[in-house]
């Protein structure tokens, strides 16, 4: 990784990596937010569009592949090929459904307060938003009637607001440590501590979540 | 409190560490209905205890509310913060606890792949013979009807969610994460009679003892459910 004694290649590999940005394939942007969802304690934007196309993809080579499989003409080195190419297929809707699932658990996990925050709506698809707000009423319900209910009136709030107790909503860690990867070169971001940090191309730091979250949902840096 | 010399907040204490204890197990105890309601009781004393307390403060403050103490702040007396305390916390270590088995509960039905039926399905000899088996049957047992009736409207929410994100057919939202798959198929042994399942090669009759070579996206859900075992 560390060109810095030689510019020649260095100056040459910027040109390849940025190049490799802009032409990522699908299932690359889709491995990239998959590693950020899994790391990043909030909730990132859905990539309801890129879901989709990757879907559709995996509908038409499936489709292809029958195809292909039914055809007599078709030969012993094809058919290798072809399960390789249905391999393939099966491995990406494993990232697929992990990356499904991992949003769908911390959704899970922060229901009420996804619900309670305007903020972070627009951050799901239409679907997680339903399953938040389902999923709210559900425990709500849950617990009313198995605890609430039996309770003196004055004591029957879900979200109780006592000074010195940890709040009843949960909320996303935002100060957990996650190792970021630059992927281009960083503007200054600020540390707790008021220094300031630049993080260069291909840097990696460990950061509380927070300060790297601005630069994580512009895509400059990725959580590894 | 009467007669016995138990702390506020002591059965409380037991519940949450019933919780711990579960979980350092992995096991999912058996609902604690009984302390549930205790504590509910104790919750009722200390709240007549409490306004009790703010009568005898305030006489002519009629209602005594035990929440509404920010216009009496400076009368209040140590023994009504000490009441105040002790049902905040009772609370919350009833929602913990409650909390903690809906956490458990979501586990367990993930793990078998969101067969719900098979969750709840009572104890059955066949069940009981074949250690592969998700411990299914004597689940339900464990669970408070309210559990039970959590657990059904978790299935259909999540059901209605798959329905609206992936509207296609060919991703199955309760397959296994933990492990990429490696291979196109795979070597089953048959656990428990599941009858005629349709594969890529056709109708297979699956029945106890038998091993096959299938493909695995046909014959995943029931991997994960127990009825057939990787060789």
């Amino acid at each position: 990784m560390d060109l810095d004694d030689d510019p020649g290649p260095t100056n040459a590999k910027v040109d390849i990596v940025s190049q490799e940005l802009a032409e990522e394939t699908p299932f690359q942007q889709l491995l990239r937010h998959w590693m950020n969802e899994r790391h990043a304690p909030d909730i990132l934007h859905a990539q309801e569009g890129l879901l989709g196309r990757l879907l559709d993809h995996i509908k038409k080579q499936t489709d292809d592949v029958q195809l292909l499989r039914a055809d007599p003409d078709t030969s012993e080195d094809e058919h290798f090929r072809i399960m390789l190419v249905q391999t393939e297929i099966e491995r990406v809707k494993f990232i697929i459904r992990s990356y499904v699932r991992t949003r769908l658990h911390k959704i899970e996990k922060y229901a009420r307060y996804i619900v309670a925050t305007p903020e972070m709506h627009e951050r799901l698809t239409q679907a997680e938003l339903d399953h938040a707000r389902h999923y709210a009423t559900l425990t709500e319900t849950h617990f009313t009637r198995a605890v609430l209910q039996g309770l003196p009136d004055e004591q029957r709030s879900l979200d109780d607001q006592v000074p010195f107790l940890p709040p009843m909503l949960s909320q996303p860690d935002k100060t957990r440590a996650v190792f970021a990867h630059a992927l281009v070169s960083c503007p200054p971001v600020h540390l707790p501590d008021g220094s300031v940090m630049e993080m260069t191309r291909g840097q990696i730091s460990l950061t509380p979540y927070h300060v790297v979250e601005q630069l994580l949902m512009r895509g400059e840096v990725e959580l590894v | 409190m009467s007669g016995t010399a138990r702390q506020f907040c002591e059965l409380a204490t037991q519940l949450v560490t019933e919780s711990r204890r579960s979980t350092a197990t992995d096991t999912l105890l058996k609902y604690n209905d009984v302390l549930v309601r205790q504590i509910v009781r104790e919750q009722r004393q200390l709240e007549a205890l409490i306004q009790g307390a703010m009568e005898r403060l305030v006489p002519e403050d009629g209602d005594g509310d035990g929440d509404d103490d920010g216009g009496l702040e400076l009368q209040v007396t140590p023994d009504v913060i000490l009441y105040q305390t002790a049902i905040l916390r009772n609370k919350r270590c009833l929602l913990a606890y409650h909390q903690h088995r809906l956490e458990r509960l979501k586990d367990l039905y993930w793990s078998v792949g969101g067969a719900l039926p098979l969750l709840l399905a009572a104890p059955t000899a066949d069940a009981a013979g074949a250690p592969g088996a998700p411990a299914g049957g004597d689940v339900r047992a464990r669970l408070s009807p309210h559990e039970v009736d959590f657990l059904r409207a978790y299935n259909d929410a999540l059901l209605e969610f798959r329905a609206g994100v992936l509207e296609t057919e060919e991703l199955d939202l309760f397959a296994p994460i933990a492990r990429p798959p490696r291979d196109l198929h795979v070597l089953v042994r048959v656990v428990r009679d599941c009858g005629v399942i349709q594969t890529e090669v056709g109708a297979i009759d699956f029945r106890r003892g038998q091993r096959f070579l299938v493909r695995r996206a046909d014959v995943e859900h029931l991997i994960v459910q127990g009825y057939l075992e990787e060789v």
